[in-house]
């Protein structure tokens, strides 16, 4: 029997491994290494950002669960939303979701994307985060501390390694829902555009 | 420097607040006179933040000039009252530099045209054409409810006494029943004892 | 070969940006022909939601507006709410709050140092620097039962009273972080790549510090004794022994030593605090402690955070609400007239860099 930080470990990951609905052993090797390498987005949406250096330093260290940072969109695989979240952030995030590569997971810190949290009645700030965005995993608390992320994580690394985990694929199936609900609050115009030009402009690189 | 004041700004409304605390008001005519005045006399030469509070039942805004002096030891509060409608102010951008940001935010929460500033595009919203959100006709709640969705099961517009009292009322009336169930209880159990003895 | 204008946004998603914000650069190859700031991806609206709130409701917002150090949040709102009440607080109240307000101070500096000195690549001195401040956190936790949001320092007194040995662990700590800054010094401070990249960047001249209006470390880094402790006094400031650091190049490394030395003295002002804690009450009695009601006045009240002054203006209406609370973040200047200005002519890779000395921090920026 192990004990302090190794038996901490196995409990964390004891679930990871199961069997359970998988469809073949590709599959099962597929998720397998999705759930055991996550590559988070740096982007503080808001104020939970102020608990990830914590979670990701030598305290609590994420990494030894196989989470860490990532820079660009295209690296990431999953985008934390920090809590509240105004409109002219939540077009980045969209913005910013969209550029990331399928597999995609998005993990809501703080009672705010649930459901406004402190911020209920504020003008500025959405108040429930799966309308424009499809959420794999809600963290709750305000704000939620670093065990809790951890928790989140792992919950999601479950998902992931059971195949439970593809709210990618839910925001490609019901896009006109969330881009109905995204119009909604930030107009018509989602900016800026996709048409990549600058290379085209003034003649050219 | 209050007599002086008095004399040449034409105004009774002078108070200490603290040691280190001035607080004028004046007409808004005399307003940067009163700045450049402090300024160059009595070394209140930085600008340290522009307030606006809307008094919205005497129909004005009241606008608070902070001025500290170099040593940052005391600070002076020059407040004056404009209009509510179509208000427009000379802005002090020229003057200090860190005014055009200042000037930037109110513009945008109020709906206040500081005349002279050139910067006063939107600051911390975006894309809006609603009422500027700190103006007090504004109702933020109202908005809430007309443009977002709440999650089902959130209650926060409950009266909290009315809510306690109802609470009460069923914990009460949980108590009632457990206690009925018990006598019953009870009285089953001396039935059977009865019969038992029997 | 003609040179080419790029635009580019550094932010708000980038690992170099300290919040959700942005600045546009226009540059030509590597240097920076002009920046401009983005604010307002983290504007909530508190003063609108200040004004729908009683005291006691807006109490525990306030603490929310500036996310890397709440506690002068609080003791503005705290101050403010009193002036205007007239109420007074106890001596172990102010003991308390001096107390929290310094340890606050100790973990913003830790935090500055992280990103400051991930801002050229030492990830060591974040991890360190992080782990430190979890140990001030732990105290934070068990003296107000959260880590970052602490909601304690309210009108009229502190919200509790420190739990027992609380002012030992204290004096322990301070002991560990003695001995343990003289390691920075060596892997960060004193560190000749730090140095080199941080010698001669982003220079603020004294002039145009005081007439911009600039606080905090800037005005301390080109030479001038400005500490709100010092110069207006509030709680028991001025019963207790400090100096006041400064520097004269005004460059981002003087604005490191000026932090570091700050430090030592927000460790020295807690021996002391430790030492002179008087006992007594902690609160106030207030007969009205739900339906608290401000009269018809404004006030305008600053303390000193980790990055300078930071002020509240507050006027009250005779009703149970608060009719105006205008917050004055140390970095609204720093983010705008200053930024824009430093990074004219800087390096690309220098942004972040100069954007963690300034210490700007958005969400007070926006509220």
């Amino acid at each position: 029997m192990e004990t302090g930080f190794l038996q901490e470990q196995r409990t964390l990951e004891g679930d990871l491994n199961s069997k359970t609905s998988h469809k073949n052993s590709v599959d099962y090797l597929m998720n397998w290494f999705r759930s055991r390498s996550i590559f988070v987005l740096a982007y503080g949406t808001g104020c939970g950002a102020i608990e990830m250096p914590p979670t990701f330093t030598s305290r609590y260290d994420a990494e030894r669960l196989g989470i860490r940072g990532a820079a660009t969109p295209r690296q990431a695989d999953v985008i934390i939303v920090s809590g509240y979240c105004s409109y002219k952030t939540l077009r980045r995030i969209i913005r910013t979701y969209e550029q990331m590569s399928n597999p995609k997971y998005l993990l809501a810190l703080g009672s705010c994307t649930i459901n406004g949290g402190m911020y209920w009645d504020s003008y500025n700030t959405i108040k429930k985060l799966e309308d424009y965005l499809p959420v794999d995993m809600y963290v709750s608390g305000c704000m939620p501390r670093p065990e809790s992320i951890l928790e989140g994580f792992i919950a999601l690394q479950k998902d992931i390694s059971n195949g439970k985990a593809s709210s990618w694929q839910k925001y490609e199936d019901n896009y006109e829902f969330y881009r109905k609900n995204q119009e909604a609050v930030l107009g018509k115009t989602v900016e800026p555009s996709y048409e990549a030009d600058w290379y085209l402009y003034d003649g050219g690189l | 420097m209050f007599n002086e004041i008095k004399n040449q700004f034409a105004t009774n409304d002078v108070i200490i607040k603290r040691d280190d605390l001035y607080k004028v008001s004046v007409n808004y005519e005399r307003v940067f006179s009163l700045i450049d005045f402090v300024g160059d006399s009595y070394n209140y030469k930085t600008l340290n933040a522009i307030t606006c509070t809307d008094w919205i039942e005497d129909n004005h805004f009241a606008i608070t000039y902070m001025l500290t002096t170099i040593d940052r030891r005391s600070t002076f509060m020059i407040q004056t009252m404009v209009s509510r409608e179509n208000t427009k102010i000379k802005s002090l951008s020229q003057k200090f530099k860190q005014a055009e940001i200042m000037e930037r935010d109110l513009a945008e929460m109020y709906g206040i045209d500081f005349v002279g500033n050139k910067n006063l595009k939107e600051l911390s919203l975006e894309n809006w054409v609603h009422t500027p959100p700190l103006r007090r006709e504004f109702d933020t709640l109202e908005f809430v409810n007309n443009h977002l969705t709440f999650r089902e099961g959130r209650d926060d517009n409950v009266d909290t006494k009315v809510e306690a009292k109802r609470l009460r009322a069923i914990k009460k009336a949980e108590k009632e029943a457990l206690k009925k169930a018990k006598e019953e209880a009870e009285a089953k159990k001396i039935q059977e004892e009865n019969q038992d003895g029997k | 070969m003609e040179n080419k204008h790029i635009t580019i946004f550094h932010g708000p998603q980038h690992p170099g940006i300290t919040g959700n914000m942005s600045v546009e650069l226009d540059l030509i190859g590597e240097t920076i022909q002009k920046a401009t700031t983005h604010v307002g991806y983290l504007h909530r609206g508190f003063e609108k939601l200040v004004e729908r709130r009683t005291v006691i409701q807006a109490f525990t917002i306030v603490c929310r507006i500036c996310v890397p150090e709440p506690d002068p949040n609080e003791a503005n709102f705290a101050m403010a709410v009193e002036e205007l009440a007239g109420l007074e607080i106890t001596p172990r109240a102010s003991y308390i709050r001096v107390m929290v307000l310094e340890l606050s101070r100790l973990a913003a500096q830790f935090l500055w140092m992280a990103g400051q000195s991930g801002s050229i690549g030492l990830y060591a001195v974040g991890q360190w620097a992080i782990a430190d401040r979890d140990l001030i956190l732990d105290l934070f936790e068990e003296l107000t039962g959260a880590r970052v949001y602490h909601m304690y320092i309210y009108p009229g007194g502190v919200r509790r009273d420190l739990p027992e040995g609380f002012l030992e662990r204290v004096s322990k700590l301070l002991t560990y972080m003695k001995k343990r800054l003289k390691d920075y010094d060596d892997i960060f401070i004193n560190n000749a790549s730090f140095k080199n990249r941080a010698i001669g960047v982003g220079i603020v001249t004294k002039e145009e510090a005081i007439n911009n209006g600039y606080v905090g470390q800037i005005l301390r880094g080109c030479g001038i004794k400005a500490d709100v402790r010092k110069d207006a006094p509030y709680l028991i400031y001025n019963e207790l022994e400090f100096d006041v650091p400064t520097q004269t190049a005004g460059d981002v490394y003087a604005r490191a030593l000026v932090r570091r030395d700050e430090m030592d003295q927000g460790i020295h002002i807690l021996e002391q605090v430790v030492a002179k804690m008087p006992e007594g009450e902690v609160m106030v009695k207030m007969p009205t402690h739900r339906k608290f009601k401000l009269p018809k006045d404004d006030t305008w009240v600053k303390v000193e955070s980790a990055r300078g002054e930071f002020a509240y203006y507050m006027a009250g209406d005779g009703t149970e609400n608060i009719r105006r609370m205008q917050v004055r973040g140390p970095s609204l200047v720093h983010a705008f007239t200053l930024l824009e200005k430093l990074l004219v002519g800087a390096e690309l890779s220098d942004v972040a860099l100069i954007m963690n000395s300034l210490g700007i921090c958005p969400p007070e920026i926006e509220r």
